[in-house]
């Protein structure tokens, strides 16, 4: 899984790629997030195009960060959820939790 | 081995972070699903990936001496998918609801409900001695072609 970040105005966009699986490199996007935050950072935008997969592991990193987001008084909005996630989202009821967005451009122009 | 309309296939994976992601290899070794409509076929992987993923993390602790043997079989009506590891399983009183809003915000424990939700049978079989089974089936009939499926 890579983790890859760019500025867009205030807002953070950050693209993951690979499986959402869990282990060390969910890691990553948590750390990616911290020093976001850290850096004054209140505006993510997380693309999900490249993830096609994702298990409850992953989907607790995606909790994690929305609380951090959360706690440091940020919004968190994600784009490119695919069909497969976005059945787990249903399935949990996580689809009351995330904001959730067809592209990258409606979430950045939701905020 | 299959025939026209059934088969069987097993595989025995190591007890690592990689094997999570071969999930999606092992599924599409079954004719069965690749026939499946996509709805279907979503909810049979969302199944199978949290399974394997309780066996590797949870049931085998990552130990890569320890294996998780998993096992599709298929037939018109159904799939049925078994996944053994040799931890000693865990007490099902124990597992919540995580759509419940006292648990909604945790960041583990969706596993168990994941797999009761996507498939139409659930059950654990768990020993000290042999180690813990999870055997979950799938009622496929109507399922494939785009015909729209269950659950």
């Amino acid at each position: 899984m890579k983790v890859k970040t760019q500025m867009e105005g205030d807002v953070a966009l950050v693209h993951v790629s690979g499986k959402l699986m869990g282990g060390p490199e969910s890691e990553n996007l948590r750390n990616e997030i911290k020093q976001l935050l850290d850096k004054g950072t209140t505006k993510f935008v997380i693309n999900l195009k490249g993830v096609p997969w994702i298990n409850s592991t992953g989907l607790g990193a995606l909790m994690a960060v929305y609380t951090s987001v959360q706690r440091g008084e940020g919004v968190l909005k994600l784009a490119h959820v695919s069909d497969r996630i976005q059945s787990l989202f249903m399935i949990t009821k996580l689809l009351t939790i995330f904001d959730t967005y067809a592209t990258e451009k409606e979430a950045i122009d939701s905020f | 081995m299959s025939d026209a309309g059934s088969g069987s296939q097993e595989l025995v994976l190591p007890s690592e972070y990689e094997t999570l992601e071969r999930v999606d290899e092992i599924l599409l070794g079954c004719s069965r699903f690749n026939a499946l409509d996509e709805k279907t076929q979503n909810e049979v992987a969302l199944a199978m990936i949290e399974a394997v993923t309780n066996a590797v993390v949870h049931g085998n602790r990552l130990d890569k001496s320890k294996q998780v043997t998993v096992t599709c079989d298929w037939d018109p009506d159904e799939i049925r998918i078994s996944v053994h590891d040799e931890g000693e399983g865990f007490d099902e009183s124990c597992v919540w609801d995580p759509t419940d809003a006292e648990h909604c915000m945790k960041c583990s424990g969706r596993g168990v409900f994941i797999m009761r939700a996507t498939m139409d049978d659930v059950e654990f079989e768990m020993s000290k001695e042999t180690g813990t089974t999870v055997r979950m089936r799938k009622r496929t009939s109507g399922a494939g072609g785009g015909s729209g499926g269950e659950g």
